[in-house]
This record gives structure tokens, sequence and C-alpha cells, in this order.
């Protein structure tokens, strides 16, 4: 679906890619490795320049919808100048943001006079149509599965993979013409379709597009502890070594509270949380520090360090 | 800024808020396609915790029930999950309706000095100022907005979780992120919040 | 005319694997001597109709017993014009029922063909009762919507219209009105009523005679031949019509009744009707003080009392009026209160357009509306009380009361008792007494039952206002039945135009609330049914649901005893008595049901070909094994319209029925006559089940009454029986719908199972 393909001279196709604000703290694992796999998968990412906040899941309430909507067009007007080539991003909340975003100021007249007025502070404007893209959908809907299969030299063989897919990766667009159409939203398929194709196990995973808690579980986990315990409990339930996820907020969530559940429910979860892109890295044959960061999970997974290190 | 509240009336409930919110809510205009079925309230991960879930609140709106809906903390728990969003048969967009009115409470000095306003408000500052969100000072702006002990209190018992995400190198430890045109990006947001302001004195 | 049977052995489907055909031939040349008797592999084939017809060509046969599948298929193959065809089902209810090869089965099949061979010996082609001559002309009672749609629609299939007013001007309501409920794509926005063109277009048609500040002030005869007299202007003539349409319409409910809503305290609380005025002539104004107002509120009470003359029309009427404001004034409030929004079909639409437009729907159970239009709200949805201040106007949802009598006339002495019975869903039935002592035991016990035991309600109020619209010269009185609430009698599914009173069919509002757009689709039903009418009249056949049916009732008056019980049972009027008392039936009003001939004690009423000795000879030409054998016979009269075609399928569906039932097929559970039930005891059956049609106010009876009338028959059966020192459980009653097919099977298999544990009838062998 991607509106306009960029090939380079080694037959990659280009995309502007966003990496995020998580990308500079608690999600550089997935950005190393999403940088890690691209070339593999025959993608050339290109960074966007100069790239800023998306607003996330608060920012509306500290700035109010049209502030928010224009720190996007600041973002979309940046890459308007690097190039006609889709914009994608690997984290859920800012693809959320910048989609919903630019689709509005697409659709919107009024919208784009608006944001174009207040980027005119900045001697900027938006005046194209861009595409903006989930790293998941452009793996499902422009490389395919069967590529990411032709890849694998170090199949994981052996290796149960919860595919925990979460809220924004799929809500509210996987299911649209502007999304890709990629999956649907109670039941994806594609988490689990990438762990198959790295050579592991996907174990029926039920609460796959439970929610983490989102920005409440940062804010106040004593609100939110309940549905991550649920989604630990089915993942150890599944027997499964590690969970997989394609959202940095869900990785920190899940990852980071393990001890708190375990102390207020009396649970004993230790299970490793890690993105797609780390499987699909070790499962390339890649550096399993300098490319599959797996060094970067404060639950590490033994059974894929032990498989990167073959 | 957005247009201002109805002014408040003798009565209980205010006929007017309903139609303000139709009018001036993000998504608020869909708001009148809700046939009250509750698949929003029943889909909510933490609908149980809020003061009242998606579907009464909007069924409060219609009944022009300014302040308890303003005051609820219904939106404060929304986790952004978007599930009922796609799950609504009416295609009512309730995150971004919930999302709205928050900032609406916010604006119009509704909400509690809950923890979710402090977060939203340390934020924004870090979006504002920084053009990125640095983690590491949201979290401490944010457990400082409780004052200092206590502060220091939130801060401690996070403190293994902290240091977990130092030592795996995801918790960065000199001067902030940033964008690098930064006067650039303050100037938009200072003209977008100019350009609603505006509006809200235009209509 | 001789007859002359002759028995087709069908091998067909299976049947010959099922059952031995050299045995059923045997039972039918051997032991029933039917002198042809004829197999072949296939008789639905082309050879094998040939060979049907070819022997009646030949004169060799004249009554063809077909023995092969359901009489209900196959139907046009197995017509012949000079022959009386009788079918025996060995398909549906024997081989797709039973297991093949057994003993059982091949008894269950041989007494099939048994009853069929009784049921040629005792039938005869119908002769039609008329000669044709049926008037073609159409009278239209109610100049509003309905009724000028009707008198279009029939003029213009080339039907002479007499259209008859009370009022002054033609149009009704809508003459008062301008934008309707859509019914068109896309169903968004309210359209114009149209009600201008539609006057003009029927005042300019050289068929239809208009005739407005009019009365129908009597109405005699039946379907091709009614004889009505019309007065106006204190001038009466008299007109020959073939069929009639009433579409007298509604008036508006009387929302003052419930004093919580506060009509009549503030002239700013107003009724929908109004304001659907106010609407019309441009100004939506407050009576108070002349002002726009700009906070407004549609309330739809919820009362069940007012529920049924308003259910779905009330609410499009809210939110379009609503609508219309939202149009008029753009920055008006305004609320639709409601407790149930019904809103169906293409009203969604309508409905979105209005969720759209800004219409704050609010559900709620309103507890009161205060002078000052303070509406208070009971809100489930919130779980509180919500009091709603600061509207300046607000609209109460009325209803659409029926005028199914003439409301400007004093009630009838005569006849209102007969309305008193029709409108009390407890009592839907009728059940004649007849005279002599029956008549005196009606007096002693009930006092309310029987026809003519006078007063209309306790208390002396009439059932409904009003005298009758028709005034029919009938037995049962002048008005035309009414249903619960005082609609016209009507069924709403599955034959919504006819009435109890045949060649009459109401249409609109009368026969229950509806919009515009619907009264029109209405009254299109209705004059095809008033078209099929006056032919079937002219032709002498019957109307739904035995259409193209010559056979009628034949009445012995030599024995009959006048106990009028026909008179009064028959569900159609159809039988007035003559001034000796005797009964004289109205042919084109009769619908062939056999009511008549289930009610006579003395069994002098019968049909050509269905009659109280044919069933009763079927009864006993099963063999019903001897007590030794302790093989039970069960018999079943299932109505040929719901349960029979259920049975077949069960068959189709091949569920497993008990192989003692035998299954005698009549045309309406009130034709069965005790005489069968008596024959069929005396004959060693041990067990009798009648299978017909939900009876009550939301009947299914194909004939209105018939199965609730047999209901009332055989609740006294049980003295019969215990007298004889049999059990009450031996004879059962059982309504079924044409979908039971899974059920009937189970209420036969768990009577059998109940006659089992009764054990058998002490009377075998007797």
């Amino acid at each position: 679906m991607s509106g306009a393909d960029q090939k380079t001279p080694g037959g990659k196709t280009k995309f502007t890619y966003y990496p995020g604000c998580s990308s500079q703290g608690s999600g550089k694992h997935l950005d190393e490795s999403l940088r890690a796999i691209a070339p593999k998968i025959g993608i050339e990412l290109e960074e966007l320049d100069d790239w800023n906040c998306c607003g996330a899941s608060v920012g509306h309430i500290g700035g109010g919808v049209l502030p928010n909507t224009a720190l996007t067009g600041r973002n979309l007007a940046n890459a308007q100048k690097q190039g006609p080539q889709d914009v994608v991003t690997g984290c859920a909340a800012c693809y959320l943001n910048t989609h919903a975003g630019n689709e509005k100021i697409k659709s919107d007249v009024k919208m784009r006079r608006r944001v174009n007025e207040a980027l005119s502070a900045a001697d900027l404007s938006y005046d194209e149509d861009l595409q903006v893209r989930h790293m998941c959908e452009v793996i499902v809907n422009d490389v395919g599965v069967e590529k990411i299969r032709e890849q694998v030299t170090n199949p994981l063989t052996g290796l149960k993979v919860a595919g925990y897919v979460g809220c924004q990766t799929v809500r509210p667009f996987a299911s649209t013409d502007g999304g890709g159409q990629y999956d649907t939203y109670e039941d994806p398929k594609f988490l689990d379709d990438f762990a198959e194709a790295c050579g592991a196990e996907a174990v029926p995973f039920d609460p796959k597009t439970s929610c983490c808690g989102g920005s409440v579980s940062v804010m106040s986990p004593d609100r939110t502890l309940h549905l991550i315990k649920e989604i630990l409990q089915a993942a150890k339930d599944a027997e499964a070594d590690v969970i997989s996820t394609p959202c940095p907020l869900c990785q920190t969530n899940v990852e980071m509270y393990q001890d708190a559940i375990n102390k207020k429910f009396g649970t004993d979860f230790n299970i490793p949380v890690v993105f797609y892109s780390q499987l699909m890295a070790v499962a390339f044959g890649m550096d399993p520090h300098k490319d599959a960061s797996l060094q970067r999970n404060t639950i590490r997974s033994k059974k894929m360090e032990d498989m990167g290190k073959k | 800024m957005s247009v201002a509240l109805p002014a408040e009336a003798e009565r209980t409930y205010d006929l007017n808020f309903a139609r303000w919110v139709y009018r001036n809510v993000n998504g608020g205009d869909k708001l009148s396609l809700c046939m009250q079925c509750g698949v929003c309230s029943g889909s909510c991960p933490i609908g149980t915790q809020m003061d009242y879930g998606p579907r009464k609140l909007f069924m409060m709106i219609r009944a022009g029930m300014k302040e308890e809906v303003l005051s609820s903390n219904t939106m404060w728990n929304c986790t952004s999950c978007y599930r009922c969003v796609v799950r609504c048969p009416r295609g009512v967009p309730v995150t971004y309706i919930l999302q709205d009115l928050a900032s609406k409470a916010v604006e119009f000095g509704y909400a509690k000095k809950e923890d979710n306003t402090r977060f939203s408000k340390a934020f924004w500052w870090s979006a504002k100022t920084f053009g990125r969100t640095d983690e590491r000072l949201v979290t401490a702006k944010y457990y400082f907005s409780f004052g200092l002990v206590e502060g220091i209190r939130k801060g401690l018992g996070n403190l293994k979780i902290a240091l977990g995400m130092i030592k795996a190198g995801r918790m960065h430890l000199g001067a902030s992120h940033g964008v690098k045109d930064r006067k650039g990006l303050q100037a938009i947001l200072k003209k977008a919040a100019e350009i609603e302001a505006r509006e809200a004195t235009e209509s | 005319m001789d007859r002359k049977p002759g028995v087709y052995l069908c091998e067909g489907c299976g049947i010959a694997e099922a059952v031995s055909v050299d045995d059923l031939e045997q039972v039918a040349s051997g032991e029933l001597k039917v002198p042809a008797c004829k197999r072949h592999a296939a008789f639905c084939s082309e050879e094998g109709v040939a060979l049907i017809a070819k022997d009646i060509e030949s004169g060799e046969v004249n009554q063809p017993i077909i023995v092969a599948c359901s009489p209900r298929v196959m139907t046009d193959r197995f017509t012949f014009p000079d022959a009386q065809v009788i079918r025996a089902n060995l398909r549906e209810q024997v081989i797709w029922t039973q297991p093949p090869g057994e003993e059982d089965t091949q008894a269950l099949a041989a007494d099939n063909l048994r009853m069929a061979v009784a049921q040629a010996k005792n039938s005869d082609p119908p002769v039609p009762h008329g000669e044709g001559g049926a008037s073609r002309k159409l009278l239209v009672v109610g100049g509003g919507v309905s009724g000028l749609t009707a008198a279009r629609e029939a003029a213009r299939m080339g039907v002479e219209v007499i259209l008859v007013e009370k009022g002054s001007a033609l149009g009704g309501w809508a003459r008062k009105w301008s934008r309707t409920i859509p019914h068109r794509p896309p169903y968004r926005d309210p359209q114009p009523n149209g009600i201008g063109d539609l006057i003009a277009a029927v005042e300019a048609d050289p068929a239809v005679t208009v005739m407005t500040g009019a009365l129908v002030t009597r109405t005699a005869g039946g379907p091709g031949d009614f004889t009505v007299t019309l007065s106006q202007g204190g001038k009466e003539t008299s007109e020959r019509v073939g069929a009639i349409v009433v579409a007298t319409g509604w008036r508006g409910y009387d929302i003052a009744r419930h004093e919580y809503l506060g009509y009549g305290t503030s002239p700013d609380i107003v009724t929908d009707i109004e304001f659907e005025e106010l609407l019309a002539n441009g100004g939506i104004k407050r009576k108070s003080d002349g002002a726009v107002p700009s906070n407004l509120a549609f309330i739809i009470p919820g009362d069940s009392e007012r529920m049924p003359y308003s259910s779905g029309v009330s609410d499009r009427v809210a939110i379009k009026q609503a609508l219309q404001v939202i149009e008029a004034v753009p920055d008006a409030m305004v609320y639709v209160i409601y407790e149930d929004l019904r809103a169906h079909g293409t009203a969604e639409e309508f409905y979105r357009q209005g969720q759209e437009a800004g219409i704050i729907f609010q559900k709620g159970r309103v507890k009161s509306v205060a002078a000052d239009l303070t509406v208070t709200l009971d809100d489930d949805l919130l779980g509180q009380e919500v009091p709603l201040s600061g509207l300046d106007m607000v609209v109460l949802s009325t209803g659409m009361v029926p005028n199914s009598t003439n409301v400007d006339l004093s009630p009838a002495e005569e006849g209102a008792d007969q309305l008193a019975d029709d409108i009390d869903p407890a009592a839907p039935v009728k059940v004649a007494r007849g005279n002599g002592e029956d008549e005196a035991e009606a007096a002693e016990t009930s006092g309310n039952g029987a026809a003519e035991n006078g007063a209309a309600e306790e208390g002396g109020e009439p059932a409904l206002p009003g005298g009758p619209i028709l005034n029919l010269q009938y037995r049962q009185g002048p008005h035309l039945p009414i249903l619960a609430h005082g609609f016209a009698d009507s069924h709403f599914i599955c034959f919504p135009y006819e009435t109890r009173r045949s060649g009459i069919y109401t249409c609109g509002p009368v026969r229950r609330a509806m919009t515009i757009a619907d009264s029109q689709q209405d009254a299109q039903g209705a004059v095809l049914k008033a078209i099929q009418a006056m032919r079937a009249a002219d032709a002498s056949t019957a109307l739904h649901p035995r259409v193209g049916d010559l056979s009628f009732p034949e009445f012995g008056l030599d024995i009959c005893t006048k106990c009028r019980r026909c008179t009064v049972e028959c569900p159609f009027g159809a039988i007035d008595e003559q001034d000796d008392g005797y009964p004289v039936l109205n042919a084109t009003r009769c619908r062939r049901c056999g009511t008549c001939m289930g009610a006579c004690p003395v069994r002098t009423i019968s049909f050509k070909n269905y009659s109280a000795q044919m069933v009763a000879d079927m009864i006993k030409a099963v063999e019903v094994p001897d007590e030794f054998e302790e093989k039970p016979r069960i018999l079943v009269f299932a109505c040929e319209n719901d349960a029979y075609p259920a049975l077949d399928m069960a068959g189709i569906n091949r569920h497993r029925i008990s192989p003692y039932i035998r299954i005698v097929p009549v045309r309406c559970l009130g034709s069965v006559t005790m005489l069968w039930i008596s024959t069929a005891l005396e004959c060693g059956y041990d067990g009798v089940m009648l299978m017909g049609c939900k009876t009550g106010d939301d009947y299914q009876c194909h004939f209105v009454k018939g199965s609730g009338i047999a209901q009332e028959r055989m609740a006294k059966v049980g003295e019969t029986l215990k007298s004889l020192a049999l059990e009450e459980e031996r004879v059962q009653v059982e309504e079924v719908s044409i979908a039971d097919s899974g059920r009937v099977a189970e209420l036969l298999n768990s009577f059998a199972g109940k006659i089992d544990e009764i054990g058998l009838n002490p009377f075998k062998g007797f």
C-alpha cells in the first residue's frame, strides 16, 4: 500500500524513519534491532531530520488538540523535505498519533490550514500527502513473511513465544484502508507469523491484544498491575520462554513491573519480554548484543542469548 | 483554548452542556450517535476503576451534568487502548472524546490534582521545552510535583526499576535530548495555542 | 355420478424399498376390492401421469387415489380436470418417519391406503353454488390517505369505485399537514405527504364517485352482492357493490388521561398532533406568548396503555418533528425523551439522521411534566432521577385510536355485546350453547358466555363508543369484528387485510397504528384482496385460505333442530337465520372451514367432499389391533394449514414418530365434530390428539376462531370421557405452528408414551 516506494541503488525500499522518544530511553533495543534487521529485509531507513515528540497519549491534555496536531505537522513538514517516501515508525504511540494526525490533515482542509498557520511560525509547511506507516504493517504488506523466513540462518527452534500485540499497534488502524488492512483488531496473527518465520513456536496466547495499562501504568501502576499480571499469567500458563511485542511501552510495562506484581500478588514471574525485531536479529544470525540488543532487557532471556552465541 | 463553557445556570442539570460537548469536544459531534449499548464500558480494561464508564458518562453529558462529567476520573483512567473505538457499533470515537474531555477539564479547572494531571503536565513540559520526551525528567518532575518528600518516597519506591534501566542502558543520564530547532518548535506550539484561542472567541 | 376409484401405488422415492407394495396391492384389490390398481416406479414422471390420465380419459377411473407423496406436493402434476384426486401420504408420513421393512411400518402404510379409499367412497366433486353475475363495483369507506389510495388504485385497475367520506372534505388528517416520515431512499429527510395531488387525482377520476358528508347506514348481502344504503344530506340511496374497503382511520389518543404528563397545565405543553399543525402552518411558536422556542423536549411516554396506539409511529413522528425544529430553528436544543424508541427497518436511517442533526436522545421514564415545563425522568441508564428544566416547549406523543366504530353515532343497542365479546382477549372465542337444555345450562353456569345474554360489559358501558360503520345486517351483529385494543380484527402477519366479514377489507390505521406510507401500501393490498373477492364470488370459489375451493356446506334441514350453533359459531358470520329459525348460508361469505359442520349436533351439515360421515369412515377404515397384540392406535386430527405441513416437515427432517399414530387431515380444528372422537374411542383407538393453530388475540388460526372453538368444545370432552370410565388424558389438543417439525414429533411420541402408561382402551374389541 506504500504511497511512494523509493528504490535505492541496492534494490532496497527507502523509508523516512521516525524513531520516537522511547528510542532514546526505554525502547532503545527496539530502535537498535530495527535498524539492524532493516537491510536484511530490503529496507533502508533514513532517520527523520530533527524529529520531535508525537504527543503520545497524554500530549493533548497538557497541550490541546491543535498544538498536539502541530507536533505531528512539524514532523511531516520535515519528512516532506526528505522526499516522497513513506514515513515508518516502530513505536505504537508514534504511529497512532502521527498516522492519525496525518490522516486528519489530509482529509480536513480546515485542519491543514490551521496546522500550516502554526507551522509558518517556524517557516515550515506540510502540503503533500505522505503515508505514515507502522513497521509491522510494512513487514506484512511490503516485505512479506516469506522474506523473513529466507533470511533465517539461526532458527529459534524450541523457543516458545507468546505474541503480545498490545493495543495501538493494531488499534484503531490495522483494519482500515489507511492502516493498510494488515490484520484484525481482536485476533491479529502477524506477530505469531513473525515468530514462526524465525523458527520459534508461537504458543496460543489469549490476551494478545489486552491492555498493559499504557501511560496509566507509568503514572499509577497500582491501578493497572492486575492487567499486566493477567498477561504474564497467560504467558506462564502457555509455558512461553519469552513474550514478544512490537510496542515499546508494552515491553517496558510488562517487563519492569514483574517484581512489583510478584510482591503484590505473591507470584513468581520472571519472564523476558522482547521485541519481534530482537527475535529476528537473533534468527538472522546477527550479533546478539550489537544488533539484537539483548543486554538491554532487564529480564534477560538465557535461551535467546544461548541461541545467539551459536 | 476552547469555546467558553456555558455559564452556570441555577438548575442542577445544564441543558446547554450537551450541545457544548457536541460542538466543542474533539469527536463530540459523533456522540449523538451513541445508542447506549455499553460495548465501550464492557470493553474497557479498567472501566471498573472509573467513576463512570464511558457509556454512563455519555448519558450524563446528554443529561447536562456538567459538574459531574468534568470532575469525574473517567478520562484520567483511560489507557488509550482504543478497544472501545474499534468496537463501537455506531463509530463513536470514544477514546478521542475522553482525551479531549480531559483536556477541557484541565482548561476549565475541573481536573483534580490527581496523579495523571500532573503527569500529563510534566509530559507536555518536556515536549514543549525539548521537543522530545525525556522519560527520566518527566518521571522526576512528575514525582516532585507531589512535593519534595513525597517525590523522594515515590522515586525510591521505583529505585530498583530505575537502576535496572540504567544498567540496561535504557535510562539516559546526561543532558536532555531535544530537537535542534527548539525555538522553531516552541514558536509553532505558541502559534497553535493562539489559533485555538482566537477561534474560541470568534465562535 | 358413479364413483370409479382407482388406486395408483407409487414405488418411487424409496417407497418400494421401505414397504411391500405387493402387500399394499393386495389390500387395495383383495381386501378393499378397488377395481383398478396400478403401480409405477414414479407416478410423478411424464409416463406415470400419462398412465393416470389415460384411465381417466377412458372413463375407467374418476377418483384416482394416488398412494405416493404428501398431498401438499406435486399438486401441479396430479391435477386432472375431470377427476377427483385423493392422495394417500406414504412418503413424508410413513417411510420418512418409520424404519423400513418393519411390520408396523407396513401396517401404517396399509392404513393410510385404507383411509384414502374410505375418503373416496364418501367424496363427490363439488358443484359451484352460484352462476356468476357478481358486482365489480367497490365501496370505499373513508376519504383519508388510506381511502383515497384505495379508490385511486382500484380505479387504476379498472374497477368502479364509490368513495364515502363522513366529513365535508377529502384528505383526512393529512390535509392539515405538510411533511411526512420518509419512505423513499435514503430515508433521511421528511418528505411532502402528497395529499393535495392525491385528492386531485381521485376527484378527477371518472371511475370514482366521491360522496362527502355521507354515511353507510345499512349493509346486507355478501361478496359480489352487497346491498349498501348510503345516506348523504338526509337522502338515502341504495347501491349494489361487490366488495368493501373500510379505511375509517383514527382519532387522537387522549393524552390528558395521563395526568403526570401535565397536558392542560400549560399552553406550551402540546400534543404531537397539535405540533404537526403548527409545523404545517409555517410557525413553531409557543401558544403562551408567540415566541419561537429554543429548548424543546419531545416526550414519548412508555405507557403500555398508549403503546398499542402509537408503537413505531409516534416515535418516528417525534424524530420528524424534532428534525423540522432543528431545520427551522438551527440553534434550538431539541431533546427526544423516550423509554423505548421504536424506529424499525428503514427508520433506523431516519433515527441516525436525527442523531447526526444533533437531536439529543434521552432515555428515561418520565415521571412528571410540571406546569413550568420541568420534565423529571427516572433514568435507568444513569440510575437516578434527572430533572430537565429550562425547557420552553414540551411536545407529547399521543397515539392513533382506531375508528373501528363511528363515534358520531350513539352506541347501537344491538351488536354492542358483539364487540364486548370480541374485545376481551380473555374470552376471544364464542361458543353457542344453542337452545333447550343447553341454553339453560349456559345461563346457569356462566352468564356471559352465551351469545345472547345481553349486557355488553359490567356496568352497562359499551365496549367501544359509537355505532357501527357499515351496520351489517348479519346474524352476528352490525359491527366489523374487532380484536384487542379495539382495532379491526386482522391477522397482522399472514393475512393482514382479511376481516372476519368476507369481502370486507380494512386498511390503514383502523387496523393498526401506521404511517402515511404504510397506510398507502396497506390500501393497495386491501384493494387487491377486494378485487380477488369480487372475482372469486363471480366464480363461486372460496377466498383465503381455501382459494379456489368450490365446495360449500349444505344443510339437511329435515333433521335440523334450529339449535343455531352454526349461525353463532361461524367465524365469518356467513350463516344467517331465516324467520323460521332455520339456518341459511350466504355462500360467498363462506370460507369453507367446516366450523359449522363441527358445531352441528345432528351432523346434518356437510360438504360434497368433506363430511362427518366421510371422516368417521376413514377412522373406521384403520385396522385396530386387538388388546392381545398390545399395539395401541392413536388418532390425530391435523389441521391442514399448519399442523399437517409441520408433520410433513417432520418426515422431511427424518424425525422418528411412533408407528401407532394415524393422521387424518382436517380443514380446521373447528370442523372436528364430537362424533369423530366418540367413533374413534368406540373403535378401540387408545388416544386422540387434535393439532391446530394458536388461538387467542395473537391467533394463528387461518379461520380466526376455528381452533379456539375446537378447544372450547374439547374442554368439555373430559366429562364425557369420565362418564365412560375413560381417562381424560386420552384426548388432547395441541397448538402447533408450521415451523414446529421437531416439536410435533416430540408431542406425538410423548403422547404415545403417556397412552402406554395409561394402558390400552378397555373398549377395544367391543
